[in-house]
């Protein structure tokens, strides 16, 4: 039996009300008046008399009156006696069998297939038997079907991923094979090492009932393992007599788990396919770190792995990655001519402490920017000049092919001269100390008209107001946000920004700030806000430098590359990238866009996946080193019960009836609420006589000695 | 003296007659019946004794036959039948709205009250009545002619509200200037020592005080097995118990708390009357009449 409207049983707490009613009832019902309690009060009163239900009939008619309401009020259905009851069914079984990456183990595999075949084999003829394969997704390797063979030569074409582990998926899957078909009693086999990893989400999961869950536990008897959990690698600059080379030095962090004795391994160090460094290393039980010496690194993309010397599980002993070709973002920074050196100090300063990735500045004085320095530069920050008509093009085709400028306008941009300087010295800029005049050109490169210079001074400062900080800029900022609006601006342009560009922040007088305009593949970003030490406190603020280098990785285009990722995760490829085609670690090419949706690709295997652009040949564009989750190395298994005691059971609402029931089947099993509302009415006309009626309509005024209920 | 016939005094009988002069009249005269002491004989002007002139005494009291064989002044005083103040105090309070028979204790507290006012005034003194609860509530000053009004607001007296009876007795003290015959009829929830000192705040004033103490049945036997909430009819107050368990000990403490009374009125010099409510009035009739007697005459 089940109920179309089980929150209504709720209904049932109102029980409580009559209860609570009854055991009052003496309290509030007609009491006796007596002229003085003067000396009943000095006498001791078992207070034990004081709550006791005295209408026991009464009380449970009434009861008995709200519990059927309530039932009927929840629409019981019954469907589950009449499928049980059905002897034509046949058992059904889903084989769940697990393929993550755990399941390598050698000792671990053969015997969960053979498991996997013996629960197949276990089966009557009419049973139906499913298979499902799973990681940490589910596949269906077989329906629901009377033909064992078939079901067992599935089992052959399985074999371990380098995936992790999730049973929810898995009995989702198999409860949905259940109600699909028709069953008179049905079982769950999970045959798995029952990872402790992968039982999150598996609380929320209801199985019909009727339908029991086994595990069978295949894993290893030892769980001893060592796995390569993280690598460290960086690109450091080595200085021989021969001059300065570039060499990668490399750190792996190696976990070993109930190892009876530590172990002696060898670890080596593959560069490009390319053995080059191996040692020998005593792995104890615990966290250890192998540091490799130093090896030549290639100026391109590294791709690496570290292999350990193979344990029982194999899939944990090599970690890939990649360390990009340079990780260092240049940064071309065009000044005007006239710019002193003290402007750009507290930004170049900023710029260059940072790390992974380094920031290395390129300076150009003037407005004219060849094309050998946007070759070599992923941002161009303009320090308050325009580009040269001569570089606009260049720039423009930059921006187009995914490069980011920035622009940082100041009191030239804005037309105003300060002091003695000339604005735009070079005559190139084409500034002037007329804003009008200088606005249409400079319209024609920003997304904003300057209309003058705002002076704050007075009022000591503005500050920034309307920040979107659920823009990627600010980034940083969203759990700090009172550092970046901390800032106080003294003199900056106004703007008026046009309607294709984006503003990002405000001043607090309702000035545009920061906007932002996408071209192409890239980016312009203009500033408003000052970022030299004159003009504003800001440089002073904390926020300065995180937000400079926020500024540079999002115009650039850049994020951290990872030096890996793990299997299941999808890698979004570059829209730079133009026909991209990726080739897996089984060699197998995938066309984002084509043969995956949008330019993810997901990552199933682990190993290098290599982006090319056309075809997969030549220099890979990226390259992106997948390894298996971290925690299938940790063999540590769930107890079965535990297992089972997250899985719950509920009325199935898809049963076993093939055909679907007609509506007049359906509404005899949902009649139940009529009769129930019956004999509530019936309870009630019986509550209502017994209440009226003998000694309850009495009001007792008087305790007589010999009063008895059934002579009143 | 001989009893009156049961059958004119039975409390259920008189419950019938809604009009409390016929119901005085009808329970003095059988009452009366067979009395053949007349009240008034003998009761004119009778000399009583001498006693030395004080300055300031009326001179035309002088007795000059007294001074002609004596020559000394002396005042010639007389025992005179005087009209006494016969002031009657009811308990209007909620606990006298209970009776487990036919009659609550109020009501045959204004039984009681009818008739004594009844042959009081046929005796030719001033009636006068209170009911009081905490204090004072219908007040009829004594006069000889006050029978009918003081019918007429007993009859309409509703008992209701919490007592207090000292403060209550207290006030009735200062009713009239007068001494007299202070009539309280109660069902005496107080301490009897705080009573009695409020009975002795009468006596103090020279009133005759007779206590007629009300009790029903019902709260003196604690009758019934059952569990049952009880509900103080003053206050309010609920105590759930079974009065089966309780009773001995609650009967117990009635009756200590009785005799204590009785004592203690007994000692101020007041007469303790108690009356059941299921007992015929003649009882208290006859106690009143004894008493009445006793003090009829006043100097």
């Amino acid at each position: 039996m089940g109920f179309l409207a089980p929150a209504l049983l709720a209904g049932l707490l109102a029980i409580a009300v009559p209860i609570a009613l009854h055991l009052r009832h003496r309290d509030k019902d007609r009491p006796f008046k007596f002229p003085s309690l003067m000396f009943l009060e000095q006498l001791p009163i078992r207070t034990a008399q004081r709550r006791r239900v005295t209408d026991w009939p009464l009380l449970l008619l009434r009861v008995l009156a709200l519990v059927l309401l309530a039932l009927a009020f929840a629409r019981p259905v019954f469907n589950a006696k009449a499928v049980a009851a059905d002897g034509d069914k046949s058992r059904a079984v889903v084989v769940l069998l697990d393929r993550s990456a755990s399941m390598g183990h050698k000792d671990v595999w053969p015997a969960a297939i053979d498991s996997a075949r013996a629960a197949i084999a276990s089966l009557g003829p009419k049973d139906r038997v499913g298979v499902v394969f799973f990681d940490d997704a589910s596949e269906v390797a077989q329906r629901m079907t009377e033909d064992k063979g078939a079901a067992t030569a599935v089992l052959a074409a399985a074999k371990p991923m380098a995936r992790g582990t999730r049973f929810a998926p898995a009995l989702r899957t198999a409860r949905q094979m259940l109600l699909d078909a028709p069953y008179a009693a049905a079982e769950i086999v999970v045959v798995s090492d029952l990872q402790r990893s992968g039982t999150a989400g598996i609380a929320g999961i209801d199985l019909p009932t009727g339908v029991t869950l086994r595990a069978i536990n295949v894993g290893a008897l030892s769980r001893s393992n060592s796995a390569v959990r993280a690598v460290e690698a960086k690109r450091v600059t080595e200085t021989t007599e021969s001059g300065a080379r570039s060499m990668l030095a490399v750190k792996a962090r190696v976990v070993s788990r109930e190892l009876t004795a530590p172990r002696i391994v060898q670890a080596t160090l593959v560069v490009n396919g390319r053995d080059a460094n191996t040692q020998t290393v005593t792995l104890p039980t615990g966290e250890s770190t192998i540091t490799f010496t130093p090896v030549l690194a290639p100026e391109t993309d590294v791709t690496g792995t570290v292999r350990l010397a193979s344990d029982a599980l194999e899939t944990d002993d090599s970690f890939r990655f990649v360390v990009p070709r340079d990780d260092a973002v240049k940064v071309a920074l065009v000044v005007p001519d006239d710019t002193r050196a003290d402007e750009t100090l507290f930004m170049e300063r900023a710029l260059g402490i940072g790390r992974a990735p380094e920031i290395a500045i390129t300076r150009v004085r003037g407005a004219t920017i060849d094309a050998a320095t946007l070759r070599t530069s992923n941002v161009v920050v303009l320090w308050d000049v325009l580009p040269s008509q001569s570089s606009r093009a260049a720039l423009d085709a930059y921006m187009t092919g995914g490069g980011g400028v920035t622009v940082v306008a100041g009191r030239r941009l804005a037309g105003v001269a300060s002091g003695t300087a000339a604005p735009g010295a070079s005559g190139s800029t084409g500034a002037s100390t007329s804003a009008t005049s200088a606005a249409p050109e400079r319209g024609a490169f920003l997304p904003a008209k300057f209309t003058g210079l705002a002076d704050r001074l007075a009022d000591r400062g503005g500050t920034l107001t309307g920040v979107r900080f659920e823009h990627p800029l600010f980034a940083p900022f969203r759990d700090a946000q009172d550092a970046l609006v901390s800032a106080r601006f003294f003199r900056y342009p106004r703007m008026d920004v046009t309607s294709d560009a984006d503003i990002l922040a405000r001043f607090d007088d309702g000035l545009p700030a920061m906007v932002e305009k996408r071209v192409g593949g890239g980016r312009l970003l203009l500033l408003a806000a000052s970022l030299d030490g004159t003009s504003s406190d800001f440089p002073l603020q904390p926020a300065y430098l995180p937000f400079l280098r926020q500024m540079v990785m999002h115009t650039s285009g850049r994020d951290a590359t990872p030096l890996w990722r793990t299997t299941a995760d999808n890698w979004l490829v570059s829209e730079t990238v133009t026909d991209p085609v990726v080739r897996s670690p089984t060699d197998e090419l995938l066309r984002p866009g084509k043969d995956s949706l949008a330019r993810a690709v997901p990552l199933a295997d682990a190993g290098h996946y290599a982006l090319f652009s056309g075809t997969a040949t030549g220099e890979a564009r990226q390259t992106v080193a997948v390894n298996a989750p971290p925690g299938e190395s940790d063999l540590t298994p769930v107890d079965p019960k535990e297992l089972l005691l997250g899985v719950g059971t509920t009325e199935a609402s898809a049963t076993a009836d093939a055909a679907p029931p007609t509506p007049d089947a359906l509404e005899r099993r949902q009649n139940a609420w009529r009769i129930l509302l019956l004999i509530v009415a019936l309870a009630l006309v019986g509550e209502t006589f017994m209440a009226t009626r003998g000694w309850r309509a009495v009001a007792r005024r008087y305790p007589s000695a010999s009063s008895d209920r059934s002579q009143t | 003296m001989a009893s009156a016939p049961a059958g004119f005094l039975d409390p259920a009988l008189l419950a019938r007659i809604s009009d409390l002069a016929l119901l005085a009249r009808t329970v003095v005269d059988g009452f009366m019946h067979g009395q053949h002491r007349s009240l008034r004989k003998g009761s004119s002007l009778d000399f009583a004794e001498h006693r030395s002139y004080q300055p300031g005494d009326d001179l035309r009291r002088i007795d000059w036959r007294v001074y002609g064989r004596t020559d000394r002044f002396y005042i010639k005083e007389y025992e005179a039948d005087t009209n006494a103040s016969v002031v009657f105090a009811l308990d209007a309070s909620g606990s006298m709205d209970f009776g487990s028979g036919a009659v609550t204790k109020f009501d045959y507290g204004r039984f009681l009250v009818a008739s004594l006012a009844w042959l009081t005034q046929h005796q030719g003194d001033r009636v006068g009545m209170a009911t009081f609860t905490g204090e004072l509530a219908d007040v009829v000053p004594p006069s000889v002619r006050h029978l009918q009004l003081l019918l007429f607001t007993l009859g309409r007296a509703k008992p209701g509200g919490k007592s207090r009876l000292v403060e209550a007795v207290d006030q009735v003290g200062r009713l009239t200037m007068r001494t007299g015959i202070v009539v309280l009829v109660t069902d005496c929830y107080e301490e009897p020592e705080a009573f009695g000192r409020s009975i002795d705040a009468l006596r103090m004033f020279g009133h005759d005080v007779i206590v007629f103490h009300i009790v029903d049945p019902g709260e003196r036997d604690l009758p019934g097995d059952l569990p049952a909430t009880y509900e103080d009819a003053e206050s309010g107050t609920l105590l759930p118990l079974r009065p089966g368990v309780l009773r001995d000990k609650y009967k117990a403490l009635l009756a200590a708390h009785h005799e204590a009374l009785q004592a203690r009125v007994s000692g101020a010099g007041a007469d303790y009357v108690r009356v059941d409510t299921d007992k015929p009035l003649d009882a208290a009739l006859h106690a009143y009449l004894d008493s009445r007697l006793a003090r009829t005459r006043v100097r």
